[in-house]
Formats: structure tokens, sequence, C-alpha cells
């Protein structure tokens, strides 16, 4: 890792304990939806899978320091192993698989629209099927629901995360228009 | 105005400046970045305790500056910092070469004041009780002492810019390269820090917009398109400086 | 909120050093995940409003600092109510109620830079598997904790700005340019931390090498 990479990381790791501390949105049937999970899908998206998953690991590192830096002013060891820790580990997978796959997918020669879709999918994949999966095995096993109970409790966060996955498709291909960056 | 000589420029002793001033050489220094020649094969010397740098934006001045501490590696030439190649050397060079960067939220890391001062000293392997010492003497040299123990972000511009300029200072260097120190500094801060300059022993190459805190410099370069059109004492080349840039 | 870290004071914790403190929570926290008897669970969530309030910080202040966990065990013991039954809520309630309680105080009576030592410690023995550099890795970490609240400046700063220009209800105009900035800042951010002297001397190695 060079001196940039570790800048880039750290600050990165800040956007996205930044983003938990704008408002949340509630959403239909109450469910709040929060910036912090589209942080994390952005960390992949623009640094790539390595840095990507490099930048959850230092806020998932700030978390274990006791600093509340997750949304809804949540940190401490005790979030490792509260019931939502699935999705905190699996936020490590999922940035590193949606950067491996916009390194794969995007190809920067097509048009816009072309480009959003293909880094849309990516942060599907990785932001919302790899993270689910995560946080309901989590969910089912350690906290002892049951799979089908823990997959009906996370359903209803998967419109605001899919909404979250375009949003940051479309940041992504604006924010690479405006600086040059390599994924890694 | 008129007297440009050293003793002057800075109103510190004049001999002991010439011990702590290192002398700076670039040989045919090009520098090549994404296409665009950022120095162009640029050979000049650098031995005087005050040093101005003036230029366009996009002239290559930060890039000089860069160039002497390693940050930026020439395409074509050598620099060297008494004898030491900056490149290969860097170590060595840093740890008696200072630098303040334009945007002292850049240079800050560590949330602390007292934490961050220690930073560089601790890279440069000092032990616990130097460390401590020359917090102190750094934050009393500069007159904030009373801000060791507080949080970065609760200071002001100003205060950061000499918070970053402590740190620089307690390595003692015995040459600081200044890139637009003043660029973010309201009026007030912008004197206090010409009169921090102005008392300092060290060497100090100033990079700057700020033509009235090179005023009274011996010694001042315009640089243009990576090359050097103008050298010589402040009234001279600032005046070339506005009269080029109409 | 980043804000809510050490508050300096002279309890016994917080003379204690950081190290025991973390690994005192982690067996406090591992070890109440196998209880399940409500008797024994409500006692250990007293004890640990006890230690809370050891650090000297009041109920009230307690109650401020961890409003945000209580919402989410709220809704938690709700939902286990519902879809489980009660005895199972009240377990998991005073459970991870215990265990945050406990880590406030940690929280609450450990500075950043003791907390950044005991990280270098703790990524050591990753670093002898080659896995990541102490050194890098825990200036990472003091980094992000740093430029939070500078992050966090510069997102109301151009939520402002581009509330001027009637777009304050978009997510892309406020994210875009906080993610050019960061990545141009990482690049100054670089530069200055190599002028610094980093890497440590006895920390030098062949990999370390910048580009």
């Amino acid at each position: 890792m060079t001196t940039r990479d570790l800048g880039l990381v750290a600050l990165m790791a800040a956007v996205i304990v930044a983003l938990g501390a704008v408002p949340a949105i509630p959403l239909a049937g109450g469910v709040p939806i929060t910036l912090q999970s589209m942080g994390v899908m952005l960390a992949g998206l623009v640094l790539g899978p390595r840095r990507g998953a490099a930048t959850v690991l230092v806020v998932i590192a700030l978390v274990a320091l006791g600093l509340p830096v997750l949304s809804g002013g949540r940190g401490g060891l005790a979030v490792f192993v509260g019931p939502t820790a699935g999705f905190l580990f699996g936020w490590v997978l999922a940035a590193f698989v949606t950067g491996f796959l916009a390194q794969v997918l995007e190809a920067t020669e097509k048009s816009t629209l072309v480009r959003t879709a293909q880094l849309t999918l990516a942060a599907i994949a990785g932001g919302i099927v790899v993270l689910y999966l995560c946080g309901i095995l989590w969910l089912a096993f350690f906290v002892k629901m049951g799979l089908a109970k823990a997959f009906m409790v996370s359903l209803p966060f998967v419109p605001g995360d899919l909404a979250k996955a375009i949003v940051a498709a479309l940041v992504t291909v604006k924010v690479r228009q405006a600086v040059a960056i390599e994924r890694r | 105005m008129s007297d440009t000589s050293p003793e002057r420029a800075g109103g510190a002793d004049g001999a002991d400046r010439d011990a702590l001033a290192q002398t700076i050489v670039f040989s045919g220094v090009s520098v090549v970045r994404d296409g665009r020649t950022a120095l162009d094969r640029l050979s000049i010397g650098f031995e005087e305790t005050r040093i101005g740098i003036v230029g366009l934006n996009g002239s290559g001045k930060s890039t000089l500056l860069k160039c002497i501490i390693g940050l930026v590696k020439p395409t074509a030439g050598t620099i060297t910092v008494d004898g030491r190649d900056a490149v290969g050397e860097a170590r060595a060079v840093r740890r008696s070469t200072g630098f303040l960067f334009q945007d002292p939220d850049n240079q800050i890391v560590m949330p602390l004041v007292g934490e961050d001062l220690a930073f560089g000293l601790k890279n440069h392997g000092f032990s616990k009780a130097e460390i401590g010492a020359r917090v102190d003497a750094a934050l009393t040299r500069l007159a904030i002492g009373h801000l060791a123990d507080r949080r970065i972000h609760e200071l002001s511009g100003g205060e950061k810019q000499l918070v970053a300029l402590a740190g620089v200072l307690a390595l003692t260097p015995k040459t600081v390269l200044f890139d637009e120190p003043t660029a973010h500094l309201d009026l007030k801060n912008r004197n206090r820090l010409r009169d921090v300059l102005h008392a300092m022993p060290e060497q100090a190459i100033v990079v700057s917009h700020d033509l009235d805190l090179l005023a009274d410099f011996p010694r001042v370069v315009l640089i243009e398109a990576g090359r050097i059109v103008h050298d010589g004492p402040a009234a001279e080349t600032l005046a070339r400086h506005r009269e080029a840039s109409r | 909120m980043i804000a809510a870290l050490a508050r300096p004071g002279t309890s016994a914790l917080h003379r204690t050093p950081a190290a025991p403190k973390l690994l005192g929570l982690a067996v406090a926290a591992t070890a109440l995940f196998f209880v399940d008897h409500h008797g024994l669970l409500a006692a250990a969530f007293v004890a640990a409003l006890a230690v809370a309030r050891s650090t000297g910080a009041s109920f009230a202040a307690i109650g401020r600092d961890l409003r945000g966990p209580a919402v989410v065990l709220a809704v938690l013991g709700l939902a286990d109510w519902v879809m489980v039954d009660r005895a199972t809520a009240v377990t998991v309630v005073l459970r991870l109620g215990a265990i945050a309680l406990l880590a406030h105080a940690v929280t609450v009576t450990t500075s950043t830079a003791e907390l950044g030592e005991v990280l270098e410690r703790l990524f050591r023995p990753a670093e002898r598997l080659g896995l990541l550099d102490a050194t890098r890795a825990a200036l990472t970490v003091t980094l992000a904790i740093r430029f939070v609240p500078l992050i966090v400046e510069e997102a109301r700063a151009i939520r402002e700005a581009q509330a001027a220009r009637g777009l304050e209800g978009s997510i892309v105009a406020l994210v875009v340019p906080l993610m050019v900035r960061v990545i141009v800042r990482s690049e100054a951010l670089a530069d200055a931390i190599d002028a610094r002297g980093f890497p440590p001397e006895h920390a030098v190695s062949s990999t370390n090498e910048r580009r």
C-alpha cells in the first residue's frame, strides 16, 4: 500500500462515517434508510476491490475502538456480537465484490447509460446479494432466528438498497469524469 | 526597502543564519507529468537564507519545491541538498528540510495538537522524553502552548497553520520550504505568519502569490513554464513579475 | 457524533490501561452470549449500569450517548416479542443492553492515542503473517478519526452551497463533489505524510517505498 492509498482509504472511511451522520430518510413501513451502506458500495465502485475492502476494515476498526461511527451513533464491540453484525462483516466482502465486478464490467468507451447500468449491477451483486447473504446467515444462525424469519426481516431494506445502488453508480460515473482514478 | 541584505531581511543575526542555510543545487532538472512539462532543464543553486519563488499558476513553482525533498522525482537531472541526493537520500534530506503545505488540513494527521507535533518526531526515531521536550519547545516558540491538548477540528485556519508549522519546526530543520503559506489565511493571520517567517533563523524558501510577503527578500526567482526567467533582489523580480502578469 | 469520545476523569477505569479494558470487554461480551437465565442477565445488566456510572457519567449523559443503540435495541426487542416470544425478547434486550453499557464505559475512559497504540499492537500478529503493515494500518485508522469531523464539515458546506442552487434534496449533488475532493485531497495528504518522514525509521523496508 502506497502512502496515497493509505490517505485515500482513510478519507473514504471518513466519508462512510460522515454519510452515517446524514439524517436517515424514513421509508414506507417505517424502515429507515441511511446513506452509509451506499458509502460501502462507493468505496468498491470508486477505489476498487482491495482499497474498497480496506476502507471498510478501517470503519470496522473504528467500531471496535468504540467510536460511534455507525448510523444512529452505534459503535463499540457490542455491535460485533449484535444482531446486525453479519451485515457489518458482510461490508468487507460487499465492497470487495462490488469493486472487483466494477473493474471487470465497466467498459469505459461505452455510453454513460451503459456504464451506469454496469456499475449498478456490480453494486447490486456486492452491496445487496453478497451483503444480505452474510447478514441473513448471521441472523439465522447466530441470533437463532431461523432462515425464513431472517429473510423476512431483511426484505424491507431491499428497495432502499436498490435505489442506493443506482445512485452509487451515477455518482461513480460522474466522479470518474471529474478526476482520474484507477481501481485497485 | 531598498536595503536587501540578508541581515535586514529577517531581523535575526546574519552569522547564525549562514550556519543553518543548506546549499540546494538543481542540475538540468526536467519534470514531465502526464505529458506536461512542469520543469524544463532547470539549473539553479540556492544558498541564501531567504529565497522567494514567484510565477503564475502552473508555472512549476510547487513542483520545484517538492523536488527538493524528493516528493516529485525528476524525469531528468539531479537535485542535491548539501550534497545529498533528494531522491536517493530522501529520508536524510527530509530530516533537515521541513515543508509547510498550503492547506494545513492536509498536513495535520493526528486528531490532537500534541499528538500531531509528535508525528514527525516519532517518524525520525526520537525518544519519548525528547519528543515531549521538542513538542513543548515548538509550541512555546510560536506562542501556541495553550493549544497543546486541543482537537484539530476545533481550531481556526490560522491556528491550524501555526500548528502545522510547529510540527515542522519541532524537528529543528535547517531549511523550511513554504508552499503558498498565506493562501488560506485572513489578513491578521497573514501578518502573524509574516512575523514568524521574518523572525526565523532557519533558511526559508517561499513560494507565494502574496508579493508583500517577499518584498524584502534578498533574492526572488521568477519562473515561467518551468524555466527561470528572472533571478534577483525582490524589488527587481517583483516589478518584472507585476509587469509580466498585467 | 464522533465527539462523544473519551471524557477526561480520574475514575478507576480511567486509570486502567486500554488493553486490559478492551480484553475485559471482549470476554464479558462473549460470556454473556452463553447466558440465557433471566435472573443472571438482569444482574449483569445492573452490574454493567454500575460500571458505566463508575466512570463519573450521569445517567442522563449515558442515556444521551446510548440513544442510538437504545432505539435499535427497542425495535429488536419488539420484533422478537412479536415474532418469537417474550422470553427471547427479554434475553436479547438485557444481554445486548449490558454489552452496550460496558462498551460505553470503555469508550469514555480511553483516549484516541491509547486506542491507536493498542491497535498497532493488535495488528502485529497480522503483520507477521504478511497480511498488512501494522504501522501503516494504525496510521490509516488514526487518519480516519482525524478526518471525520473535517468531512462532516465539508459535507455540510457542500449541502449549503447546493441548497443555494436549489439542489438541497439531491444526493448526487452532495456525494459527487465530496468524493472528488477526497480524491484530490488524498494526493496532498500523501505528500505531507511523506514529507514528515513517514514511515518511521525502524519500520522502513523495501515494500514500504512509495511508488
